[in-house]
């Protein structure tokens, strides 16, 4: 087991340097650099100061220096926990980034947790009852929450919230506990607001979860071992329980693993558009603003985000699944 | 030492039920730093205010004296905009009124003498926010130690002390009394001290000292460096003293409210300054608001925010189409909504660019019927109803009805629409040529295609354009739009590149004569119709082209003159020269202007005009509005 | 159990027909069916009649595909067609009955009134101004394919008189036009990209599963890498490195290239695990023995066996192609106007104002949701029709 657990972290490595190497390349590529685009601003605020501090940024960064090099620096930064310097905000990224690293897992993790609470029961439901009125409508459903744009969603939920529960629009909490330690009211007020984003993450999320599981139970409950238990004379729910469903929580587990990347692919987009305090409203006004090392660093933390999660239900699969540990592989 | 009538109110408060209380605050000092008073933190008001504040009589202005009281939530897109607290707060030495004249502010006085001795007479007992005093040496500090020194200063002194060559001379008369001179007019010193990002004279000295190699040890320093992450004592210094940026809560300040948050921060919060030098009629000290609160948003729910209630006082961020929504608002949250006025030149103004590199294109820009019947060619009417709801002036690209120096001729020159008339301009201008979809064809055959660049910042040009695509096409000239962003724009303007460019008009639609008039000539290199004359202007000569085309030496001579100017009159006269010129010869070609600027407001926040002028230069957004007069009624 | 269990070494009991051998029975066996001795493509299509829903999705799909060639017959107005007077007008009502009998279709025509307290323009019907809608009838002009021009529309408006099935948006452009326009961008891209990535997977993911050995892993590597990358942040830093000073449709070429780099990978792995577990198959081995070369090898046998199993799956990846560019564009880093797509339409809804005030600028969204419905219930069926044997 330990093996295992140490060879997966292993192979991860070079996946995170690879994806490094990505983003840093990526990165560099838009024509112009955030020095120029911030010189123009400054010259249109009248702040001629600022000039020379931007000369010193340049040197001590080294953007004078090759590509090559500037990403080692970035790298070996990473290593040890500094992420750079946020040009835009004039200040390291480590404090620039504040709170909204782990308001994101936060959001991730809710959402996560929401769909498999919802996706749970009606994937039984479905595949229990396959070709019934109530499968096909629950697919449907599951059809059209996948189809909705996620920021359309989120737009007009926001307004109707408002509307109808007279929750402030945008943000993760009312302003009032913005600077303020984490307290009852506090929490109070972020569940208020988080519902929404979870919400509409959640349902392109749960509508495909649905639709695996669902799949997934039917292929269970299709083999010998479910024909040989009912004809023994197990009840069906005892059945139900007893074999598939643990089948199905193994596919829970790894269904992580391609859930993670789409819950946070539209998480971003759902924070823009609510101007949630997580990482995608500041990502987009660093890739707008070229503000590299800040830039970066979402993509590096998005991707590392990713990756664990991956890796975590990777583990709890083998920890779960027999199989896997002894290396009988679980793709057919 | 409290006052008999301060105690005679306390006395007399104590005694009456808290419901009475609250209408009837007789105190001059706000109850927000009570509990520092009396715990001895800070001295009475009689100490903390100069001996001759500056009195602002509301009651002549049409206003009502306030009370104390209340904390003001804004939105801001961004945590760089925390600099509109020094913009609105508009703490200056010296400031322009509602009629846009200059007065004293911090300074109880000043005198100029041939336009070039400027005497400047600061007020006894002015203090810090910290407390400490704001003498002759902080002005003094900040000229020896700042201006002169030159690891600060790596290029010599800031350009604003240098008028031809020549840097400023500064002494130190007495405690109070400091002044600058030259030995020739430096007309625009005393506007760029009151712009809405001013001049600075003067540094706490006691405060930024210790950020100081001269006045600090090595050590010291360096683990000053270290705690504020920066790489020497001279980034120190920088970051501590940024004034028009309050990141520092420990920097003492001359304005209405001082920072209490260090970024990075989703809220910003401001508490007023115990020492501010301001008092009403009746001598409380201003401002009325004890906090101003900065919330950080993004940009696009701002509108959205503001319409269900969530900021007292919002004008940055909203825009005419924003309008019905809070208007609608106001049923059903305590909110206002007014329609200002905004301070451009023009809303969306054309720019052909007279230095494009384009050899076909570069002498029909420089010929002025081709300019005048690009002008000519666009409805303003029809822009004006569909996107201005019909409120704003057809006009030039020039200043507005509301200033000084506006002539009717210079909004009507060349802006009515007449489509035959820019026709017959045209084919005089040698593009008489069309192709068989009507586009008139060039000299050297090519289409008459104008790519027209934009900042990619507002919708609103977007839509203009739209609208003057179909004007052009009725006169045979067909546009093509393109999106860019600033910086790239900016460059590639400069760089020939770009034939012509949408932008707002004149920054300062406002101005008076006291004003420089630099946007009329080239005096820039970001001026997008004659980027390289602009550039040859900054760089004295060194750089760019001379400009080369007629009445162009006559804007740059008339420039120079103002620049040495040592009358209003004599200004007023060169003002209205400039600007027949630039009318005539439609240098840019504007569009609309008074264009509509919403602002919001609670219903309980009194002291806001119904309507005025919203812009950076020169209100200084609400600056000129003292918005240290405004206060929060406890009633709705 | 009816009867008793033999004895240990007993013959048990069998039953032999003692018809005469047909070599032909089982062509002739009717209770089979036809399907008998279909062909593959004849099995599939079969099963995939039998879903319905994916059968209806696909002719939508081509429906809305075919549409796109007629955009400009369509559409009541063209693309950039604008009414100053009918701004920010809602949609209009169509009426089929009057006094209470069957008549032509017609729509009232509309007075403008601006309140000048809101800013807001009110529209009301003019109960006097009927106007009956036209059909094959001459509108706005255009060019068809840009081959010859015609001003022929499937419906328009009454002569002099207006018709805004949809509203309008705030420069008075008819949304229902726009919105028809809008579909030939937003899913050429879809397809684009999607043919884009198709060819990428295939050659990479079966140059891999044919060869194996190093590039194998090399190209698992990467898949893995490129798949726990979240795709959105990805496809925005993408996104910025395009330059502004692009023209339009460099700025689209760029966005599908964008949106199809991601997307192989997912068929890369499908191909190459098909590739794996067919080389092994036993037809295969009999092609080879039999002299064909790996060319022969991979086009008439293997390509076949999963070449309906990566069509299900691209046209799985469609609406995420779709979804990415509306939701590039809505952010404003994909397509920018005057291009028109239906995230562009859609970023122009984008502030509470529009959704509180205007909510019809918001209908480009529902073409969106049944385009994707479409993709997905047809991607099911055929996924379910592709492999006819199991």
């Amino acid at each position: 087991m330990l093996r295992y657990i140490l060879w997966r972290i292993i192979t991860m490595i070079p996946t995170l340097l690879i994806i490094s190497a990505l983003v840093f390349t990526i990165i560099e590529l838009p024509p112009g650099d955030f020095f120029e685009s911030h010189i123009a601003e400054l010259r249109a605020l009248g702040e001629e100061a600022d000039l020379a501090e931007i000369e010193m940024l340049k040197a001590r960064y080294g953007f004078d220096q090759p590509m090559v090099i500037r990403y080692f620096r970035w790298v070996s930064g990473m290593l040890v926990g500094d992420f750079g310097y946020s040009f835009e905000y004039r200040l390291p990224v480590n404090e620039v980034v504040g709170d909204r690293l782990w308001l994101t897992i936060m959001v991730s993790v809710v959402t996560i947790t929401f769909t498999w609470l919802i996706a749970f029961p009606i994937g039984i439901y479905s595949a229990t009852h396959q070709y019934s009125w109530g499968d096909y409508g629950l697919t449907f459903i599951g059809m059209v929450g996948i189809a909705i744009p996620n920021f359309i969603l989120a737009l007009v939920m926001m307004y109707l919230a408002n509307i109808w529960f007279g929750t402030s629009i945008g943000h993760l909490m009312d302003r009032e506990y913005f600077n303020q330690p984490m307290s009852w009211d506090k929490f109070v007020s972020i569940l208020e607001h988080l519902w929404i984003p979870v919400l509409i993450i959640g349902t392109a999320g749960t509508a495909a979860m649905i639709r695996r599981l669902r799949a997934n139970l039917l292929d269970e409950l299709k083999k010998q071992y479910v024909i040989t238990a009912r004809s023994k004379g197990l009840k069906p729910r005892r059945v139900l329980l007893k074999y598939p469903l643990r089948m199905a929580l193994n596919f829970f587990i790894s269904d992580i693993g391609s859930i993670l990347p789409a819950v946070i692919s539209g998480a971003e987009v759902t924070a823009i558009v609510l101007s949630l305090e997580t990482t995608g409203p500041m990502l987009i006004k660093a890739l707008q603003s070229q503000d590299m090392y800040l830039a970066g660093s979402f993509l590096m933390f998005l991707a590392f985000l990713t990756v664990i999660g991956v890796l975590v239900s990777d583990i709890a699969l083998a920890l779960l699944d027999p199989r896997i540990r002894f290396g009988a592989g679980k793709h057919k | 030492m409290i006052t008999r009538r301060a105690l005679l109110a306390l006395l007399g408060s104590a005694a009456i039920p808290t419901a009475l209380r609250a209408n009837s605050d007789t105190s001059l000092d706000s109850a927000f730093l009570r509990d520092r008073i009396e715990s001895g933190e800070l001295p009475a008001l009689s100490k903390r205010l100069p001996k001759n504040p500056r009195v602002i009589d509301l009651k002549s202005m049409g206003r009502e004296p306030g009370h104390h009281g209340g904390e003001l939530q804004m939105l801001i897109g961004r945590a760089k905009d925390i600099r509109y607290i020094p913009i609105n707060s508009y703490s200056r030495l010296v400031g322009y009124n509602l009629e846009l004249a200059l007065v004293p502010d911090i300074l109880e006085s000043y005198t100029v003498e041939d336009g070039r001795v400027f005497t400047f007479h600061l007020r006894a007992g002015h203090r810090w926010s910290d407390g400490s005093a704001f003498t002759s040496s902080d002005f003094e500090y900040f000229w020896n130690e700042v201006a002169l020194n030159i690891e600060i200063a790596r290029g010599g002194p800031p350009i604003a002390f240098i008028v031809n060559g020549e840097v400023a001379k500064f002494e130190v008369l007495d405690e109070l009394t400091v002044r600058y001179s030259w030995s020739q007019p430096n007309p625009v010193f005393l506007s760029k001290l009151a712009a809405p990002i001013p001049l600075t004279l003067a540094l706490p000295a006691a405060y930024m000292r210790q950020y100081h190699a001269n006045h600090q040890s090595a050590e010291n320093l360096a683990a000053f460096i270290e705690q504020y992450r920066v790489d020497d004592w001279v980034g120190l210094h920088r970051k501590l003293s940024r004034q028009n940026r309050p990141e520092n809560p420990d920097l003492p300040t001359l304005e209405a409210w001082r920072p209490t948050t260090a970024p990075p921060a989703e809220q910003f919060v401001f508490e007023r300054n115990p020492y501010f030098h301001r008092v009403d009629e009746n001598g409380k000290q201003l401002p009325y608001i004890d906090k101003f609160v900065m919330n950080v948003s993004s940009s696009e729910i701002i509108a959205a925010k503001t319409a269900t209630g969530d900021s007292d006082l919002q004008g940055v961020g909203l825009a005419l189409p924003d309008y019905t929504l809070i208007k609608e608002g106001e049923s059903r949250f305590p909110i206002k909504v007014s329609l200002w006025r905004r301070t451009q030149g023009s809303s969306v103004a054309l720019y052909p660019n007279l230095n494009c590199r384009d050899d076909v294109w570069r002498p029909l820009f420089q010929d002025v019927r081709v300019r005048r019947a690009f002008s000519l060619a666009i409805n303003r009417e029809e822009i004006n109803q569909v996107l201005f709801y019909g409120l704003a002036n057809e006009s030039a690209n020039t200043v507005l009805p509301e200033s000084p120096l506006y002539k009717e001729d210079y909004a009507r020159a060349w802006s009515f629409h007449d489509p035959d008339q820019a026709n017959q301009l045209l084919d005089e201008a040698g593009l008489s040529k069309r192709n068989s979809q009507g586009i008139r064809l060039l000299p050297d055959g090519r289409r008459a295609d104008i790519i027209v660049e934009s900042a990619g910042e507002k919708t609103l040009e977007t839509d203009v354009l739209e609208l003057v695509t179909d004007h052009y096409r009725q006169v045979g000239i067909s546009l093509y739009t393109r999106s860019s962003q600033r910086d790239i724009f900016r460059s590639r303007t400069m760089g020939g590149n770009v034939l012509m460019s949408v932008f707002n008009g004149l920054d300062n639609g406002l101005p008076s004569a006291d004003m420089p008039p630099t946007q009329l000539a080239p005096s820039n290199d970001d001026q997008l119709q004659w980027p390289l004359w602009g550039l040859h202007y900054m760089s004295s000569k060194k750089q760019g082209q001379a400009p080369d085309m007629p009445y162009m030496q006559e804007l740059s001579a008339l420039l120079d003159e103002w620049m040495v100017s040592t009358s209003t009159e004599q200004r007023t006269d060169i003002w209205t020269r400039m600007l027949t010129i630039y009318s005539d010869q439609v240098f840019s070609i504007g569009t609309v202007n008074g264009g509509l600027q919403p602002l919001a407001r609670s219903a309980r926040l009194k002291n806001i005009p119904e309507s005025g002028l919203f812009g950076f230069a020169p209100t200084s957004y609400l600056g000129v509005y003292l918005p240290d007069t405004f206060w929060f009624d406890k009633e709705g | 159990m009816t009867s008793p269990l033999p004895e240990s070494g007993a013959e048990l009991e069998h039953y032999v027909s003692d018809a005469p051998y047909d070599p032909n029975s089982i062509e002739n066996n009717e209770a089979e069916g036809p399907l008998a001795h279909a062909s593959q493509l004849r099995l599939m299509w079969y099963y995939f009649r039998q879903h319905r829903l994916a059968l209806a999705s696909g002719i939508f799909l081509v429906l809305v595909y075919i549409s796109i060639l007629f955009s400009e017959f369509l559409a009541p107005y063209n693309l950039h067609t604008r009414h100053t007077d009918a701004i920010y007008s809602p949609p209009a009502s169509v009426h089929i009955f009057r006094d209470g009998s069957l008549v032509r279709p017609y729509t009232y025509g509309q007075t403008m009134t601006l309140d000048m307290t809101t800013l807001r323009r009110n529209y009301t019907d003019d109960l006097n101004d009927i106007q009956p809608l036209r059909y094959f009838c001459r509108g706005d002009a255009y060019q068809f394919w840009n081959l010859f021009e015609s001003n022929l529309h499937l419906v328009c408006p009454a002569e002099g008189g207006q018709l805004f099935l949809l509203g309008t948006d705030r420069l008075g452009r008819d949304v229902l036009s726009r919105t028809i326009y809008g579909a030939r961008i937003s899913l050429t891209i879809g397809i684009l990209g999607v043919l884009l990535s198709f060819f990428l997977g295939v050659i990479i993911g079966g140059l891999a599963g044919y060869r194996g050995g190093i590039f194998d892993m090399i190209v698992q590597r990467m898949t893995e890498v490129l798949q726990s990358i979240p795709s959105i942040p990805l496809w925005m830093a993408l996104a910025t490195i395009i330059p502004l000073t692009w023209s339009p449709l460099l700025v689209y070429v760029g966005i599908t290239v964008i949106l199809s780099l991601l997307d192989w990978t997912g068929l890369a792995r499908a191909v190459r695990s098909k590739l794996l577990s067919l080389r092994e198959e036993d037809y295969v081995v009999a092609a080879q023995l039999l002299g064909a070369n790996s060319t022969r090898v991979i086009r008439r046998h293997l390509i076949p066996g999963f070449m309906s199993h990566l069509i299900a799956s691209a046209t799985l990846t469609v609406p995420g192609m779709i979804l990415g560019e509306t939701a590039l564009s809505f952010l404003g880093i994909g397509l920018r106007p005057p291009i028109t797509s239906w995230g562009i339409l859609l970023t122009e809804a984008r502030s509470i104002n529009i959704i509180a005030l205007y909510p019809w600028l918001l209908f480009p969204v529902v073409p969106v949701i049944l385009v994707i419905l479409a993709f997905n219930f047809l991607g099911d069926g055929l996924r379910d029709a592709a492999d006819p044997y199991k």
